[in-house]
C-alpha cells in the first residue's frame, strides 16, 4: 500500500516536471530580461538620442551666439538698451501682477474646496484643467469676443446702462494681458491651492483652537504657513508662465508691450535678425536659470503639509449659512468669469457676422468653407483640419511610445537624475527652442519635421512624468503572477501590461494632442508660413479682422478640447508633481 | 438654587443630547476633580464625538455641560479650558517641539520669561529637553504622544481629554506611555478623560471608568465595580470575557433551582420576591473549573483546547450553548473531544433577564445577591 502511494506521487511528480520546468524557464526569462532592462536603462540609445534632441538646439543656439563676432559689443549693447530694460520690467510687472491676482482670487475657493465637501466638487475639480489644457489662440479669442471694445461685456453694459456710456476698453494693454493670464491661471492654483488645504488636517484647526487661538490666529499660525510653501511655488509657476507668455502678448501686446519671447520672435520672424534673437534668447535663458533656482527652492519645502485624507465636513446651507451663499456667489463669479469668454465664442458663433443681437445663422461656418478663408489663412479649412489632426495625432503617438518606453525601462530606478534631464525642457522657453532649433537643423529638415521635432520637446517633460508615475504605480507583481503562469514577455505586455495601462497612456495621449493642437510659436517660427493648424488659422483671421470665421473655428476647437478634456477625465488625472515636477521627488523615493 | 454648583469633588457634569442621522447620543456623566475617568465602548458608540461635544467641537442639542462650576454648553472651544490629546497627535507639521507645546502659552499671550520658564518645566516633566528644536516629522511614535500631552497641559486646562491617544502604539510602548500618564496624573493631579476602545488599558488605571453603547452611558462606576457586577449583558461581555448562557429559574421550597440547557441544574437562594422566568446567566470563565467539589455544575464537550502558558482556555459545548473556561495547568490531560464537567460557585453568577438580548440597552441584571 505505502509503495503505492509513493509510486502515486513519483508519476504525479514526472507528469508535472515539464510545465514546472516551463514555467521556471518563462520566469526566469522575464528575471533576466528585467535585469539587462534595469542594467541598461541610463545608457540606452533611445534615452541618449532624446536628450540630444532635446538639448541640441539651445546649445547650438549657445554656442552659436558666443562664437559669433562681437559678441561682447552685441550684449553689452543689448543689455544696456531701452529695449531690455522695458521688456524685462514688463514681462516682471505683468508676471507679478499675474501671479499675485491669480493665487488671490485662488484663495477663497481653495478654502471651499479645501475645507469642505459639496455635491459637483470633483466635476468642478477637474474643469479646472480645462482652461489650462485650452490653447492659447482660443482664450485670447474668447477674451477678444466677450471682453473686447465690441464684446458681450461692452453690449450688455450698454444694454443695461444706456446713458452711463460704462466701455470696458483695456483688453488691448497691460490690464488686458494680466485679465488672459489670469484666466489661464487662476484654476490650476485654485485646484492646487484646494489639494494642499485639504491635506492639512482639520484637527490641527481644533487642537489651535482648544489652545485659546481664535480664527484670525489659527490662520495665521497654522494654514497660511502650511500653505506658504504651496502658495509660493504657485506664484512662481505662474509668474515663470506669464513671463515666458507668448500668444496672448503678442495677440493683446501690440506695439507697447512684448515679452522676451515676443521679442525673439519678432527679430527672428518679422525682422530677420536671427543672431539678435538668438542673443536674446540666450538672455533669457540666464533670467530664467535664476527664477528656476528659486522655484526649486520652493518645490523642496512641498511635502511640508499635512497628509490628511479623511472626509471634510458637507457645505450644507443649514449649518453653514453664511459660507454656502458666499461660495454660490463665488461660483458664480467665477462661472461668469472663466465661461463666458468659452459661451461668448461659442454663442456668437451662431449670430450673422459674429455679432450680438444679429439673426441666428450658420453663415460663419459656411463662411469656413469659401475662398475668404483661404485667402486669409494661406490654406483651406480642409487642410487646416488635415494639419492639425495629423501632427496632433503623430505628435501623441510618438511622445507616448517613447515616453512609455523609457517610463518602462526605469520603472525598478527611483526618480532621480536621468529623470530631471528629461524634465529640463520644461524650464526652456519654447520660442528659445525653436529658435534654436531653426538655427540647427531649419536648412536641413523640412518644416513638418522641425514642428513634430518642436512639439516632441514641448509635451514629452508631462507626459513622461505622468506614465513615469503611473508604471511605478503599476509595480511587478502582476507581471511576475503572469510569468509564473508561464507568460512570455511579449505575451505579458500585450494581455496584462498595455490594458492596466490603457487609461494612463489615452490620458497621456490626450494631453499630447492638446499641447500640439495649442501650440503656436513652434508652427509659427517653423512651419515658415507652410504649415497652419487651428491655432495658425485663427491667429491669422483675427490678424485680418474676420472674426466670424475666427469665432467658428474657434467653436470647433472649443469642442475639440472637450473631447480631449473628456478622455482625460475619469481616467489616470496627472498629480501636482506629474504637471510641474519638483526636486524633491529624488528624496521621496 | 444655582444648577452649575457642582457637588463636592466633581469637576465636570454633564447631560447632554445630540442627534446625528441614524445615530442618537444621550449621556449624563460626572466626574471627579483629579481623577482620569475611563470612557470604554466599542467602536462607532459615541466615544469621540461625546469627547468633541465636551471640547466644543460639536454643539449638543440639548442638555448642559458645567466644567468646574462654569456652564460652558455654548461656549467656543478656545473658551472653555479643555485640553485635548487627538487620536493622531495633531500636532502642527511645521513648528518645532517647542514651538508646539508653546503654541497655547503664546495664545495667552504670557510674557515670553514665564513663557520659556513653562516651556522648559514642560520640556523636562515630559523628557524631551534635548528634542526641543526638533521637527515633529523626526520624533518617535512614544515622543509624538508625550509632545501632545505636553502642548494641552501648557495652558494648564481644567480638564483634560484623551481620544485613544495610544492607539498607533505597539503594545509595550503603550504598556509604558499608560504607566507614565498614571504617574504624570499623579504628580499634576489633572482630571482626564481616557478614551480607549481596549478594555485592559481602561481597566489598568484603576479608577472609574464608564462603558458606552450605541451613544449612551451605559455603566459608570470603578474599575472593580463595573467588572464584577456588570450592569448589563453587554458590559458583562465587552469588559473582559463572560459566559451568557440562557437558562430557566423555577422556584421550589423557598429555593430557586436553575436549569441549564436539558442536562444541568442547580439550585441557589433567592430573595422571596424574585420572580421564575426564563434569565440569561452570566459567569466569568475564570471562575469555572473542573473541581468537582463545587456546587454549580455544567457539562459538556470540549471542542477547543488553547495553551495560554499560564494554563488553558477552553471552549465547550454544553446543553445551554457554548462555555469558556480558563483551567490551571494541572489538569493538562485535558483533550479535544473530552465529555468535562466544570464546576463553578453559584454565588458567583448574575441574571440578566432574557428579554434584554446581548447588547439590547441599559437593562439592569436582578439582583440575585441579597440571601446568598
Amino acid at each position: 500500500m505505502k509503495d503505492g502511494n509513493c509510486e502515486g506521487v513519483r508519476s504525479h511528480t514526472r507528469e508535472k516536471r515539464p510545465l514546472a520546468g516551463r514555467l521556471y524557464r518563462a520566469y526566469r526569462a522575464h528575471t533576466r530580461w528585467r535585469a539587462r532592462e534595469k542594467r541598461h536603462a541610463g545608457r540606452n540609445p533611445v534615452y541618449l538620442v532624446l536628450l540630444l534632441l532635446f538639448y541640441l538646439p539651445v546649445l547650438f543656439l549657445l554656442v552659436k551666439v558666443f562664437l559669433s563676432t562681437g559678441f561682447r559689443q552685441e550684449l553689452t549693447g543689448f543689455l544696456r538698451s531701452e529695449l531690455f530694460w522695458n521688456t524685462l520690467s514688463f514681462s516682471c510687472r505683468q508676471a507679478l501682477y499675474s501671479a499675485g491676482l491669480s493665487l488671490l482670487l485662488a484663495l477663497p475657493g481653495a478654502y471651499f474646496f479645501g475645507r469642505f465637501d459639496f455635491p459637483g466638487k470633483r466635476l468642478l475639480r477637474s474643469a479646472m484643467v480645462l482652461p489650462f489644457m485650452l490653447p492659447g489662440i482660443l482664450v485670447v479669442l474668447g477674451m477678444v469676443v466677450f471682453y473686447g471694445n465690441n464684446g458681450a461685456l461692452n453690449h450688455w453694459l450698454a444694454l443695461l446702462f444706456p446713458d452711463r456710456g460704462w466701455r470696458f476698453t483695456g483688453l488691448y494693454g497691460f490690464w488686458g494681458i494680466i485679465l488672459a493670464h489670469v484666466f489661464y491661471n487662476f484654476t490650476f492654483c485654485l485646484r492646487l491651492t484646494g489639494e494642499a488645504w485639504e491635506r492639512i488636517n482639520p484637527a490641527l484647526h481644533e487642537a489651535s483652537a482648544l489652545l485659546g487661538a481664535g480664527p484670525f490666529f489659527t490662520w495665521r499660525r497654522i494654514t497660511l504657513p502650511l500653505l506658504a510653501p504651496t502658495l509660493l511655488y504657485l506664484f512662481l509657476l505662474v509668474f515663470l508662465y506669464s513671463f515666458l507668455s507668448f500668444t496672448v502678448v503678442l495677440v493683446l501686446g501690440g506695439y507697447l508691450y512684448k515679452t522676451f519671447e515676443v521679442l525673439i520672435y519678432i527679430e527672428y520672424s518679422s525682422r530677420l535678425r536671427f543672431d539678435r534673437a538668438a542673443l536674446i534668447a540666450m538672455v533669457q535663458l540666464f533670467l530664467l536659470a535664476g527664477f528656476l533656482y528659486l522655484q526649486a527652492l520652493a518645490g523642496r519645502r512641498l511635502r511640508r503639509g499635512g497628509l490628511f485624507t479623511g472626509t471634510l465636513p458637507p457645505l450644507k446651507f443649514r449649518d453653514y449659512p453664511w459660507r454656502t451663499i458666499l461660495f454660490l456667489l463665488y461660483l458664480a463669479f467665477v462661472g461668469f468669469f472663466f465661461l463666458s469668454p468659452l459661451a461668448a465664442v461659442v454663442a456668437r458663433s451662431f449670430f450673422s457676422r459674429g455679432l450680438p443681437g444679429a439673426l441666428p445663422t450658420l453663415e460663419n461656418y459656411r463662411l469656413l468653407l469659401t475662398d475668404g478663408f483661404r485667402f486669409a489663412v494661406g490654406r483651406s479649412f480642409t487642410s487646416v483640419i488635415a494639419a492639425s489632426t495629423g501632427l496632433a495625432v503623430t505628435v501623441a503617438f510618438l511622445t507616448v511610445s517613447l515616453a512609455y518606453y523609457l517610463a518602462r525601462l526605469r520603472r525598478d530606478c527611483p526618480w532621480g537624475g536621468a529623470d530631471l534631464w528629461l524634465q529640463l525642457p520644461l524650464g526652456v522657453s519654447f520660442v528659445t527652442f525653436s529658435s534654436g532649433l531653426s538655427l540647427l537643423a531649419g536648412r536641413i529638415l523640412p518644416s513638418g519635421l522641425l514642428i513634430l521635432w518642436a512639439q516632441l520637446f514641448l509635451a514629452f517633460p508631462l507626459v513622461y512624468s505622468m506614465l513615469r508615475t503611473a508604471r511605478r504605480e503599476l509595480g511587478e507583481s502582476l507581471l511576475e503572477a503572469a510569468a509564473l503562469l508561464g507568460a512570455s514577455p511579449s505575451r505579458i505586455l500585450q494581455t496584462v501590461e498595455l490594458p492596466l495601462m490603457r487609461p494612463a497612456l489615452s490620458t497621456a495621449a490626450a494631453y499630447a494632442a492638446a499641447f500640439s493642437l495649442g501650440d503656436l510659436a513652434a508652427v509659427l517660427m517653423l512651419g515658415r508660413g507652410r504649415v497652419v493648424t487651428l491655432s495658425v488659422a485663427i491667429y491669422r483671421l483675427i490678424g485680418h479682422y474676420r472674426f466670424p470665421q475666427a469665432i467658428a473655428l474657434g467653436t470647433l476647437f472649443i469642442l475639440i478640447s472637450l473631447v480631449l478634456f473628456l478622455l482625460m477625465e475619469g481616467r489616470s488625472r496627472p498629480r501636482l508633481q506629474d504637471v510641474f515636477p519638483r526636486p524633491e521627488e529624488a528624496e521621496e523615493e | 438654587m444655582n444648577e452649575n454648583k457642582l457637588s463636592g469633588n466633581e469637576q465636570l457634569r454633564l447631560d447632554i443630547k445630540k442627534a446625528y442621522p441614524g445615530f442618537q447620543m444621550e449621556v449624563a456623566l460626572k466626574v471627579n476633580r483629579g481623577e482620569i475617568f475611563s470612557l470604554v465602548g466599542p467602536s462607532g458608540c459615541g466615544k469621540t464625538t461625546l469627547l468633541r461635544l465636551i471640547a466644543g467641537l460639536e454643539q449638543p442639542d440639548r442638555g448642559t455641560i458645567v466644567l468646574d462650576g462654569r456652564e460652558i454648553t455654548t461656549l467656543p472651544p478656545a473658551h472653555r479650558r479643555v485640553g485635548l490629546v487627538f487620536q493622531d497627535y495633531a500636532l502642527f507639521p511645521h513648528l518645532t517641539v517647542a514651538g508646539n507645546i508653546e503654541y497655547g502659552l503664546k495664545v495667552q499671550r504670557l510674557p515670553a520669561p514665564d513663557r520659556r520658564q513653562r516651556l522648559a518645566e514642560l520640556l523636562a516633566l515630559f523628557g524631551l529637553e534635548g528634542l526641543a528644536h526638533r521637527q515633529i516629522q523626526h520624533l518617535s511614535g512614544g515622543e509624538k504622544q508625550r509632545v501632545a500631552l505636553a502642548r494641552a497641559l501648557a495652558p494648564k486646562p481644567l480638564l483634560l481629554l484623551l481620544d485613544e491617544p495610544f492607539s498607533a502604539l505597539d503594545y509595550s510602548l503603550r504598556q509604558r506611555l499608560r504607566q507614565e500618564l498614571k504617574k504624570l496624573q499623579a504628580k499634576l493631579g489633572f482630571t482626564a478623560i481616557f478614551v480607549t476602545h481596549q478594555q485592559e488599558e481602561a481597566l489598568s488605571f484603576g479608577g472609574r471608568l464608564g462603558v458606552m453603547e450605541n451613544g449612551r452611558l451605559v455603566q459608570a462606576g470603578t474599575a472593580e465595580e463595573v467588572y464584577e457586577n456588570p450592569a448589563t449583558p453587554f458590559v458583562a461581555g465587552f469588559l473582559g470575557e463572560a459566559n451568557l448562557l440562557p437558562c430557566s429559574v423555577e422556584k421550589k421550597k423557598g429555593r430557586a433551582r436553575i436549569r441549564l440547557g436539558s442536562n444541568d441544574c442547580f439550585t441557589l437562594p433567592l430573595p422571596e420576591n424574585f420572580p421564575p422566568g426564563e434569565y440569561l446567566l452570566m459567569m466569568r470563565p475564570e471562575d469555572l473549573s473542573p473541581d468537582p467539589a463545587l456546587a454549580g455544575r455544567v457539562t459538556g464537550k470540549i471542542e477547543t483546547l488553547e495553551y495560554l502558558g499560564s494554563g488553558y482556555r477552553l471552549e465547550g459545548r454544553c446543553g445551554a450553548g457554548i462555555i469558556r473556561a480558563f483551567i490551571a495547568k494541572k489538569y493538562r490531560n485535558l483533550r479535544e473531544g473530552d465529555q468535562i464537567t466544570l464546576g463553578f460557585d453559584p454565588r458567583q453568577i448574575k441574571l440578566f433577564p432574557a428579554s434584554a438580548p446581548d447588547g439590547g440597552g441599559p437593562s439592569r441584571p436582578v439582583d440575585n445577591s441579597p440571601g446568598i
